[in-house]
């Protein structure tokens, strides 16, 4: 098949459906990087077949409770999370949402600290606990940008946390569409939780959005915890939903960062560096 | 009468730097923010608590969040995604949350376009000129802004099928049909003017187009009456009735 993106994309692993979704008899229908795909569960063998057009797709694999399809000739490996083999984590997916936009918006969107007390006002921020402290940003050696030392004052972090408390936030952007954060866990503070977000580019212009939640059990529930990241997620979508224009941009100027935005500005710097084209407005 | 003394143009360039009505100004209600569209571009209109219309580009200069799903304070915009707040008139950014104790950089400003009120509507230019729109205000008629139609077809559609026949009557509860005629306002592409009349009495209904996109349109309507003693709201049915039957038209066209 011809590449429709950079082989940095093309080659590698993309999270397209839940296996949970697939359940139901009959094709479940998607798009990944322009390519329409056909997902269909085998009821005898409980394996899944996938299909670009008609061309059977030979990369693919379940991880996470998702399905994981790779178009081109897989480079690396998908993303590995020790945290999630814990006997005590409760490991979850808390939906696939499609959203109207490019997902490096996701993506940045989830990096995103300042936002947190006006989109999730109530829950993961509150006025007047506005101010981004300062936090450090380095390059992963793997490629990638982690973020340390956030701390954001959240009123209802988890779906257990009873009352507000300063929450301290690692983000790490492991692939272009792959960024997951750690946040400390509300009732054992030096253990942090873990939320995945694996976005599947569908066009240029759109994306869904996966979420996988590791958090440690303590009483969560798992329909809780998908309540709970739904809620959020659905607070986020509108806000991306109008962003124009609806691809990030990568040419400094085009949009002004502040200090809090550090996170952010090294992921789209990481982005120009890498060469990521696809749903981004690359710099001139 | 409305007499926008304005130059003939193209739906192009060259029809950046003039006058179009975006908006009924009833529309724009306080304490709220209205989106319109112009050549393309999105407009956030937002009418501050002393009654300044602010014409906006929707777009927050942060990280580009439509500002028309923000907030007006009355005196401020505050931007959805982060809060960051912006003047009335200005549009200087005032205040960012996430630094509190810092004060936003002269470049933190949202881009404006020339705005203005008359004659009912909410007049924009693109090019935000220094200079206010030019309206010759009309000699002692009484002006009605009939209600607005939006149009799935070009301006220059709109205009030739205005041009060919806006059919309406002095008055549409006496069935009679008069003298009529129809012409461009000083050869301006985007502004027709259709009249009737019988003996002394007449009546005039100026079309503003505004050109939303190349494909479409909003057809905005002002209607004068001398000597019509006509119902007021049969008259505004009545071209309310004739302006969606324009559309179907030009949308067929």
């Amino acid at each position: 098949m011809r590449p429709r993106a950079e082989s940095l994309l093309w080659d590698d692993w993309h999270a397209v459906a839940e296996f949970e979704q697939l359940s139901r008899p009959g094709r479940f229908l998607t798009t990944l990087l322009d390519v329409p795909l056909t997902l269909e569960r085998d009821p005898k063998t409980d394996s899944v077949l996938a299909h670009a057009g008609d061309e059977p797709i030979a990369s693919l694999r379940l991880k996470y409770g998702f399905v994981w399809v790779c178009l081109g000739d897989p480079a690396r490996d998908i993303v590995n999370f020790p945290e999630c083999d814990d006997p005590d984590r409760l490991l979850g997916t808390a939906g696939s949402v499609r959203v109207a936009v490019s997902g490096l918006r996701a993506v940045e969107n989830f990096l995103d600290l300042s936002h947190l007390s006006f989109v999730h006002a109530g829950f993961l921020g509150e006025e007047p606990f506005t101010e981004v402290k300062s936090y450090s940003v380095e390059s992963s050696p793997q490629g990638g940008v982690i973020a340390k030392g956030c701390r954001v004052y959240q009123p209802k972090a988890s779906p257990v946390a009873r009352e507000g408390f300063d929450v301290d936030y690692t983000y790490a952007v492991l692939r272009p569409y792959i960024v997951v954060l750690y946040k400390a866990n509300p009732v054992e503070p030096q253990r942090r939780d873990m939320i995945a977000l694996f976005v599947q580019p569908v066009s240029e212009e759109s994306c869904v959005a996966h979420l996988l939640t590791c958090y440690l059990r303590h009483g969560v529930e798992a329909a809780a915890v998908r309540r709970f990241q739904q809620f959020i997620f659905g607070q986020d979508r509108p806000i991306l939903e109008n962003q124009l224009p609806k691809r990030l941009p990568l040419t400094a100027g085009r949009e002004i960062p502040v200090r809090a935005d550090v996170a952010s500005a090294a992921y789209r710097r990481w982005l120009a560096e890498a060469g990521v084209r696809y749903g981004a407005i690359p710099a001139a | 009468m409305s007499a926008i003394g304005l130059t003939a143009a193209g739906e192009t360039s060259a029809a950046i730097d003039r006058w179009f009505p975006v908006a009924r100004g009833e529309e724009v209600v306080p304490r709220h923010i209205v989106q319109a569209q112009l050549l393309g571009r999105e407009i956030a209109l937002w009418r501050d608590d002393n009654g300044l219309v602010n014409a906006w580009e929707n777009r927050c200069p942060h990280r580009g969040v439509r500002l028309s799903i923000g907030l007006n304070t009355g005196t401020e915009l505050h931007c959805r995604y982060h809060g960051w707040r912006y003047a009335s008139g200005s549009g200087q950014c005032t205040y960012i949350p996430a630094h509190p104790g810092q004060k936003p950089a002269a470049t933190m400003r949202v881009g404006r376009f020339g705005s203005a009120e008359a004659h009912g509507f909410v007049w924009v230019n693109l090019s935000d000129p220094a200079e206010p729109p030019m309206l010759s205000t009309p000699a002692g008629e009484q002006l009605t802004t009939l209600r607005s139609i939006y149009t799935r077809a070009p301006a220059s559609t709109v205009a030739a099928c205005l041009l060919r026949g806006y059919r309406f009557a002095l008055d549409p509860t006496v069935a009679a049909d008069s003298p009529m005629d129809a012409a461009l306002v000083a050869g301006d592409p985007y502004t027709v003017r259709a009249r009737v009349h019988a003996g002394q009495r007449e009546s005039t209904v100026t079309f503003l187009l505004q050109p939303v996109s190349a494909s479409d349109t909003v057809i905005h309507g002002l209607l004068t009456m001398h000597d019509v003693t006509a119902d007021r709201l049969a008259v505004l049915r009545h071209h309310n009735a004739q302006m969606s039957a324009l559309r179907d038209t030009a949308e067929s066209a």
